[in-house]
């Protein structure tokens, strides 16, 4: 097992340079001079000249990134932002609690919502609460968050005035941006809950299970949810790694100081040092939590922990993913 | 032997359609795509106002007769604003999931037939790109590309290549080793006419499926990055920009905000219906 | 003598959106105390199900018992309520399903399969519960050092050996194997057999042993009873079915297996298929196949008894029956 884990943190490793090798590269061809945007439109062409050597941008392509790469793993330094001239780490590490708050609130409540009705509706297939709930988690798939998110403030800030439409500092603030995210997840963590738990339950050691003479309760709690549990492990960790895109837009509308805001407004200001850190972050963080959840997988099924014992392939994530 | 082919043909599209047609909510997903599709291109005939005509007397005003979304900051109406918004939308959804699905096909393609290191590279860019959250990868290539439909299309339709490429690669490792391949090559059937004859028509349904909501998932990050000001910028009537224009009126004015969403969400709703319904018509065997 | 289980007129239909299966039709049998009845019948004649109906196991929706009474020690089951029904499945009427592949739960150890069974009806400690199921692994011939692996870790042959040692945990009176032997191979399923054996005669347990396998039924039955298309058309004795059949199709069966010793140039199967559940013909089922057919079956014949505990459902022997009757 730790030998599973060490190998799926090596192997981590080059998809994380491909990603920085990917985002470095697009930035790189973007139009525009970042010494341009730092000394402003009126700045005379030698001093743009001299900021851009110092600045290393008429480097080579490869030299450039090296330097990079050199960077990050020497020193951990993502670079210097062009708009603070604060280290990015700096900026990244003092925005991404807020966003972590965020997507773990989230996540609890999607979990929570999500997971409960799923085994409400696959147990009582086709009933009204079944049908109902699937409506209700198809249009709440549908919504856009953003759009979710300006309802919301519509109704309980700007109709209601229960709660504040912005700001992230104290706890009632953190209720709408989290049901935003929240809601449109739980949408998918219920279907992908129902389709397992409905596969789960006719499966024959569930009749097993009753012809034992247990209680029906015990059969879907213990016997089909615990199997059933094990791929929506999967939607969770997916889940996460789309809030952490997702946020971008919700912390835009419920103005809370969050990594994705960081990105979009380092996007808008050409702040490519920032944008290239903050994307490679979130990289990370996503890859981290994809581990993390198959790890998890591991655990919970022990055919695959002892497929890990005896170092046989599976079945990728993604496929586990396309065939679900 | 070629008229048997296409009767039997014609008889399973038979079949595909009158299972889609007994899902009543695949029907109501199909109403509202043709109702989508007319007004893309029925836009100008069905729109009471041009989307850009400004009438700076009339701002601000609530839903009407003569104008039933109501009006923005610069006395548009919102109704024609929202009818327009249809056909770009669609536009670059169909387009960037077409995209999507030939970069994919060819790519998942030569990685599953050619195998070795072709696969590996390939799939190892796959997950480079998977790696990425997709809104944030749309983002950085929407960024590096500047704002315009076509840059759009292009960000968006790269995203989404690898879900394609994924699809076709499982195909054709799980029909590569089969005995009719062998059996086609052995007459003289070179790679290009097993790889499209044989092989892609069996990965067919998920791909048509994929494609569904695959436009579903484009007009939904149009809407975001044309909200964050990363995608169609304005006067162009794009659903998510009009919300982004509309959000610092919403104490004042809520149909600014809630019209154009309530176009994507239904829309978005529409297409999942119909890849759902799809889904269970091309291969009943999926269904609970 | 009154029987351990009496099934008196079972019928069981399924309502699905494209039509009503009429699985099990007005089924009735007996089974004393320590027999074993061999239930015998192709694909969908309804054996299955009426096992699960015995066990009140029938998905509803879209099954439904709609009519039959299940007298299991002088009760009727049929009328017990859920609560009560659950102490009997288990731990007086047990069954063993088909496929061991996918009977066992894949994350819980075998050991905790057997236990769950002996806790739920029993009062005895955690330790007196998992040595008992220590002691069903080994009655199965599975080494109880193996207590803590999954199913995963085992064989086809010896998961259902595992199934076996769940359903005799709790000693139960009646034991329902549903063709406990088709998914294994032919070694696996003599050792399985000789296993089922042994066990139930050191239990005296009864056992009804559902199968399309008549070679296993001559090797471990006392009674038989023929199924067709959800009824029974024959049932009696090992020596009474297997020495004189009686319905054609009993007689069919007979004449289709493949003898060691004479030499033919083609197999004589039975000529057709199963009716389709769905729509099932009026009167006799099996009329269509039938090379005795005449007119008077298109009248659903009733069951005639024509040697004590010989009974058939065939109108070629009405006319027997009626003088035996007088």
């Amino acid at each position: 097992m730790p030998r599973y884990i060490f190998k799926r943190l090596l192997m981590m490793i080059p998809v994380l340079i491909g990603v920085s090798f990917v985002i470095f590269s697009m930035l790189y061809f973007t139009p525009g001079n970042p010494a341009v945007q730092i000394l402003g439109e009126g700045a005379s062409p030698e001093a743009i000249e001299e900021l851009s050597n110092e600045m290393g941008l008429n480097d080579p392509f490869f030299i450039r990134y090296f330097t990079y790469l050199k960077g990050i793993v020497l020193h951990g330094s993502l670079g210097t932002s062009y708009s603070t001239n604060r280290a990015v780490m700096t900026e990244i590490l003092s925005r991404f609690p807020t966003t972590l708050k965020l997507a773990a609130l989230s996540i609890v409540i999607a979990t929570l919502i999500g997971v409960l009705c799923g085994i409400v509706a696959a147990v009582k297939q086709y009933s009204v609460f079944d049908n109902v709930a699937t409506a209700v988690s198809l249009i709440g798939a549908s919504m856009p968050n953003f759009w979710q998110g300006l309802m919301m403030i519509l109704l309980f800030s700007v109709y209601l005035g229960w709660l504040p439409a912005s700001g992230f500092d104290r706890p009632v603030c953190w209720i709408m941006p989290a049901l935003t995210i929240g809601t449109s997840t739980a949408a998918s963590i219920m279907r992908m809950t129902r389709s397992s738990m409905l596969e789960v339950i006719r499966q024959d050691y569930i009749r097993t299970a009753r012809a034992k003479g247990q209680k029906e309760k015990v059969v879907v709690f213990h016997h089909a949810l615990k199997n059933a549990i094990i791929p929506v492990l999967t939607t969770i960790g997916l889940s996460f790694g789309h809030m952490m895109g997702g946020a971008v837009l919700t912390e835009s509308i419920f103005g809370i100081p969050g990594l994705g805001n960081l990105i979009v407004g380092a996007i808008k200001a050409r702040d490519y040092p920032l944008v290239q850190g903050g994307v490679l972050f979130i990289a990370f963080a996503f890859g981290f939590v994809n581990l993390f959840v198959d790890i998890l997988y591991a655990y919970c099924d022990p055919r695959i922990k002892s497929q890990y014992s005896t170092h046989k392939r599976r079945k990728t994530k993604g496929e586990v993913a396309q065939a679900t | 032997m070629k008229m048997q082919k296409t009767n039997r043909k014609a008889s399973q599209f038979g079949r595909i359609l009158s299972r889609l047609c007994q899902n009543k909510a695949a029907v109501f997903g199909m109403v509202i795509l043709l109702v989508l599709l007319f007004c893309s291109i029925f836009a100008g005939v069905i729109a009471p106002y041009d989307y850009a005509a400004q009438d700076l007397a009339s701002r601000f005003q609530g839903p009407s007769l003569s104008h039933f979304f109501g009006t923005d900051n610069l006395g548009r109406d919102i109704f024609s604003r929202v009818i327009y918004g249809a056909r770009i939308s669609l536009i670059v959804g169909l387009s960037s999931v077409c995209l999507a699905a030939f970069l994919g096909i060819i790519l998942g393609a030569l990685s599953g037939y050619y195998g070795n290191v072709c696969d590996n590279i390939i799939m190892r860019a796959m997950d480079i790109l998977l790696a990425i959250p997709n809104l944030l990868l749309a983002i950085s290539i929407a960024a590096t590309l500047g704002n315009g439909i076509g840059n759009l299309i292009l960000a968006i339709g790269i995203g989404s290549a690898p879900g394609y490429a994924r699809i076709v690669r499982a195909s054709i490792l799980s029909l590569k080793d089969q005995e009719f391949i062998e059996a086609t090559r052995s007459v003289g059937g070179n790679d290009f006419q097993i790889i499209f004859h044989h092989i892609l028509p069996n990965c067919l349904a998920p791909i048509i499926v994929q494609m569904t909501l695959g436009v579903a998932t484009a007009i939904l990050s149009t809407a975001s990055l044309s909200f964050i000001g990363l995608g169609i910028a304005p006067p162009t009537p794009e659903w998510g920009s009009m919300l982004s224009a509309g959000r610092q009126f919403i104490r004042d004015a809520w149909y600014v905000v809630t019209f154009p969403g309530l176009a994507i969400m239904i829309t978005i709703f529409g297409l999942n219906m119909f890849g759902d319904g799809l889904r269970d018509a091309l291969d009943p065997k999926l269904k609970n | 003598m009154e029987h351990l289980l009496e099934v008196h007129d079972l019928t069981i239909h399924f309502f699905l959106k494209s039509g009503t299966v009429k699985a099990v039709n007005d089924v009735s049998f007996s089974l004393g105390a320590g027999e074993t009845l061999g239930l015998v019948g192709e694909t969908g004649a309804g054996k299955t199900t009426t096992a699960l109906g015995i066990m009140g196991l029938v998905q509803c929706p879209p099954g439904k018992v709609l009519d039959g009474e299940i007298l299991f020690n002088g009760k009727n089951l049929r009328t017990m309520d859920s609560k009560e029904l659950r102490t009997i499945r288990g731990n007086q009427i047990s069954m063993i399903f088909q496929d061991p592949m996918t009977s066992l739960n894949p994350i819980d150890t075998i050991g905790d399969q057997i236990a769950e069974v002996i806790r739920l009806h029993s009062d005895a400690s955690s330790e007196e519960i998992r040595k008992k199921a220590e002691e069903m692994l080994e009655l199965v011939g599975i080494d109880k050092t193996r207590y803590c692996d999954y199913p995963h870790q085992f064989s086809g042959g010896m998961k259902q050996r595992v199934v076996i040692a769940i359903a005799l945990a709790c000693n139960p009176k009646l034991l329902i194997a549903d063709e406990p032997t088709t998914a294994l191979d032919v070694t696996i399923q003599a050792q399985v057999l000789d296993l089922m054996n042994d066990l139930k005669k050191k239990f005296n347990t009864s056992m009804i042993l559902i199968t399309h396998d008549l070679g296993v039924v001559a090797e471990v039955c006392d009674k038989v009873a023929i199924m067709y298309s959800g009824e029974i058309v024959e049932s009696g004795s090992l020596e009474q079915v297997f020495d004189h059949p009686l319905h054609p199709y009993t007689q069919g069966l007979f004449s289709s297996i493949p003898s060691l010793t004479r030499k033919v140039h083609r197999l004589t199967p039975i000529k057709g298929m199963m009716p389709d559940p769905i729509c099932l013909p009026e009167g006799c089922k099996f009329a269509e196949r039938c090379p005795k057919a005449s007119p008077a079956c298109s009248q659903t014949p009733p069951v005639y008894e024509i040697e004590p505990a010989h009974c058939v459902r065939c109108t070629l022997y009405k006319t027997d029956a009626e003088e035996k009757s007088k």
